[in-house]
């Protein structure tokens, strides 16, 4: 077989690492690479090459040689003319696809979870600072497991009388109001929304809902009521209480780590 | 010795197995501990403790969660008359009832769950237990498959059997009847929308539909095809064009008479059959046979018609105008299209879905306007759009709203902010008004199709008629259950308070919309929340100069570098 030239192995290596960060990084192993990283690494190994290359002057006449033979080497014309052709037809293309691409919206950066306030509020009323304000009746599970069930069964009706059309039968956020939301409605059966958070913060997003959340949380484009204006104090603890006892998840707490 | 040990052993484990099995079986009837712990965590909620549909959910649902109790099952393979197949219950709790608010369950229950539970709902009615023999299944032997005679054969029976009468005639589910129907407990129903196969309980393939025709929608209006549902019951397709032939005479020789009246014969013989065969009478092989032939008639009917039925929807339920599915409005030089025009023809609609207004009390839980449909022209000073949307019934004020005293009509607002938001991190007027943000919005009526109001609003209580109004100009039609809006503004005017539109800006939309006859009012409503649309801008003349521009640079580089290689090759 013959030997591959040096030109004809750095091409091969130059687009082999392409296909690989792109189709196999970026799709077997793992999500698609974002372009301009795509393009860093492609910058790298060909930095690499030309460094390769340049090492000796033999090793880049060597490279050249192929080039030069296809630009005037009479034995390489048929090569000659398919290039000549090849190369402006490409660049036809792609400056066409470019200029022609048709806008698309620009996406909207959104925080599904941004900084709480500082202070937990109830209308006009303050609770407490959002770090310390438990849930008032989560003491029940293990003082008094009787009424704990009664605030659970209370929680129960709240959510299916108020949350279930759009968080779903099953809370993970398919309801059958839900498809066509955007933002979707969250989904408290994913393991990152419960543990993650304090009861406190859950009450702050149900009792201000979408129009209570700071700008980074595009408080415009979300379809969650303001609770406060439906729900006592009382029954949005409960559907707290609920939420987890129905899912299994642990609200996260402070103060009790060893 | 240590085989014998072996054998014994396994004697044993088969042995205490077999009977572990056995006593499964038996007790399989009878409803588990877990089919009843399955149900009040996953099922009460809506169909309540006891089965009876009253769960505390219930009240703000349409349809209604089913009452087990009285053993009425929309969705079942089986004959009409008949409870479900255990089959059919498990199939429902896996896959949900779409258009309702029955989710499917297959991921978030396992499978011996879902089994489970159709075994406890049994329980709520002793039908089940009682039943001796299995249900009579549907045969779907001897499908027709789909094809344009198929459906127009379809199209012929739609309008024999009635089913205009709820369904409309093109499907819509508005029909002169639609508004009057109550299901076995007397709650409102609507008939389906044949157009949006994505609504339909039970699935929209041809067999589902099939099915629904054969067995019935048992507690609603919905009947199955009995014997004496289509025209000459008993007689085949000849014999029945036959006696068309003799009914249409003006004159009849004794011998026609004598025809026609076998045929009459023929079908009330075939229809008190089938009378017999519901009650429970034995039939005789000859009857059996006859009855076999005249239902035969009734199937190839009921396969024609679903394959029209299905003719009726698209495929798949379009795709929302999300992401880069955005509404573009088409440039066009010149007059813009009028609402009858042919162009529109020639421009895809773009779909968004509604939801049910519930963030503002009065709240809408039980939408029944499915989605708007728009699409949209502009030229170089106007923009036109057609909004079409669905809905069953024409109200136009008619009748009030007892709690506000206020006309209840069919209306269509489109809302739009007063200013783009310059960036995606901008802030936008909350979707539902509220925010220091206002929004520019079109208020359309009914009772006044001509005419579209401008309004602002700095929330869903809070708008206000503006004081200059635009030049508007407004066509609208209400065909077959079906809206169609025409609104024509110019692409800027003088007044601060209207959206001023540029070519190639995205602009949020959103859209809310009002049945009236469903009890629509003020917030009482269905919304979406911003979307977004923009005047599609005209492509670049550029594309056509820069490209092969390049092109021939690229080329004349190839050229000079030879040359220049060559050159240098002669000098060396």
């Amino acid at each position: 077989m013959k030997r591959l030239s040096l030109f004809t192995t750095c091409l091969i290596i130059l687009v082999g690492s392409w296909v690989f960060l792109e189709f196999v990084v970026g799709g077997l192993i793992s999500v698609p690479i974002p372009g301009s990283v795509v393009a860093m690494y492609m910058g790298l190994v060909i930095i690499a090459i030309l460094v390769h290359i340049s090492v000796e002057d033999s090793l880049f006449q060597e490279f050249l040689r192929p080039i030069h033979e296809t630009l005037v080497d009479d034995r390489r014309r048929l090569r000659r003319r398919v290039i000549a052709v090849l190369i402006p037809i490409f660049l036809l293309g792609y400056t066409y696809s470019i200029i022609a691409q048709r806008a698309n919206p620009p996406g909207s950066p959104r925080d599904a979870h941004p900084s709480p306030p500082l202070e937990l509020t109830y209308k006009d009323e303050v609770i407490g600072a959002m770090q310390d304000v438990v849930n008032p009746f989560r003491h029940y599970e293990k003082d008094d497991p009787e009424a704990f069930k009664a605030h659970v069964e209370n929680g129960r009706r709240v959510y299916h009388q108020n949350c279930f059309p759009c968080h779903g039968d099953h809370l993970d956020g398919q309801g059958h109001f839900a498809s066509y939301l955007q933002p979707l409605p969250a989904n408290f059966q994913d393991p990152g929304i419960i543990p993650n958070f304090q009861e406190s913060f859950f009450f702050w997003r149900i009792a201000k809902g979408g129009p209570g959340l700071p700008a980074a949380g595009t408080p415009w484009d979300s379809a969650m009521p303001v609770w406060e204006d439906h729900l006592t104090k009382e029954e949005i603890w409960d559907v707290i209480l609920f939420l987890s006892d129905y899912t299994g998840y642990q609200f996260r707490t402070f103060g009790e780590a060893h | 010795m240590r085989n014998k040990n072996v054998v014994s052993l396994l004697i044993l484990v088969l042995g205490t197995l077999g009977i572990l099995a056995l006593t499964h079986a038996q007790n399989a009837p009878e409803a588990s501990e877990k089919g009843k712990e399955v149900y009040e965590q996953s099922c009460a909620h809506c169909h309540g403790t006891e089965g009876r549909g009253d769960g505390a959910a219930a009240e703000n649902l349409l349809p209604q969660p089913r009452d087990f109790t009285r053993g009425l099952y929309k969705i079942r393979s089986t004959e009409s008359g008949e409870l479900p197949t255990d089959q059919d219950l498990f199939d429902i709790i896996t896959e949900g009832m779409p258009g309702s608010s029955m989710p499917g369950w297959e991921t978030a229950l396992s499978a011996n769950e879902r089994w489970e539970v159709v075994a406890y709902i049994k329980t709520f009615h002793s039908g089940f237990k009682e039943r001796e023999a299995p249900p009579r299944e549907i045969s779907l032997e001897g499908k027709i498959p789909f094809s344009e005679e198929s459906v127009e054969i379809g199209k012929g029976l739609y309008t024999e059997l009635g089913c205009v009468e709820c369904h409309g005639n093109v499907g819509r589910g508005d029909g002169t009847s639609a508004p009057t129907l109550t299901d076995a407990w007397n709650f409102q129903t609507w008939p389906a929308n044949l157009t949006q196969g994505w609504t339909y309980r039970g699935g929209s393939d041809t067999e589902d539909i099939f099915k629904r025709f054969i067995g019935g929608i048992a507690g609603s209006p919905m009947p199955a095809f009995e014997g004496d549902s289509f025209l000459h019951f008993g007689l085949t397709s000849e014999e029945s064009k036959r006696l068309t032939e003799l009914e249409n005479m003006d004159e009849m020789t004794e011998a026609d008479e004598e025809a026609s009246n076998q045929f009459y014969e023929k079908m009330d013989e075939a229809v008190n059959i089938a009378l017999n065969r519901v009650e429970g009478v034995e039939l005789s092989a000859a009857e059996q046979q006859l009855y076999d032939n005249a239902m035969k008639v009734v199937y190839e009917k009921s396969w024609h018609l679903a394959n029209y039925v299905k003719s009726l929807m698209p495929e798949e339920r379009p795709e929302p105008a999300i992401g880069n599915n955005v509404l573009r409005s088409q440039y066009i030089q010149g007059e813009l299209p009028t609402i009858d025009d042919a162009a529109w023809e020639t421009s895809e609609a773009r779909y968004f879905p509604l939801v049910g207004q519930i963030v503002v009390e009065p709240r809408q839980f039980n939408p029944t306007i499915d989605a708007v449909n728009v699409k949209s022209f502009y030229n170089d000073t106007e923009v036109v759009f057609l909004f079409i949307w669905d809905d069953r019934t024409y109200t136009t004020g008619d009748e009030t709203d007892e709690t506000t005293g206020k006309p209840l009509e069919d209306a269509l607002a489109v809302q739009f902010p007063v200013k783009v938001p310059q960036g995606p991190t901008a802030p936008k007027p909350y979707f539902l008004g509220g925010g220091r943000l206002p929004v520019y919005l079109w208020h359309w009526k009914a009772s006044a199709p001509e005419q579209v109001t401008e309004l602002t609003a700095k929330g869903i209580n809070a708008a206000e008629v503006q004081e200059v109004q635009a030049d508007l100009q407004v066509k609208s039609t209400y065909t077959d259950g079906q809206y169609k809006l025409w609104v024509k503004r110019a692409l800027k005017t003088e007044d601060k308070k209207d959206l001023q539109l540029e070519s190639g800006v995205f602009v949020p939309i959103a859209f809310s919309a009002w049945d009236g006859s469903n009890g629509d009012i003020d917030t009482k409503r269905t919304i979406t929340s911003w979307y977004t649309f923009v005047l599609e801008p005209v492509p670049s003349s550029r594309r056509f100069i820069y490209p092969p521009l390049i092109a021939i640079l690229s080329f004349g580089l190839l050229v000079g570098l030879r040359a220049a290689v060559q050159r240098r090759n002669s000098v060396s």
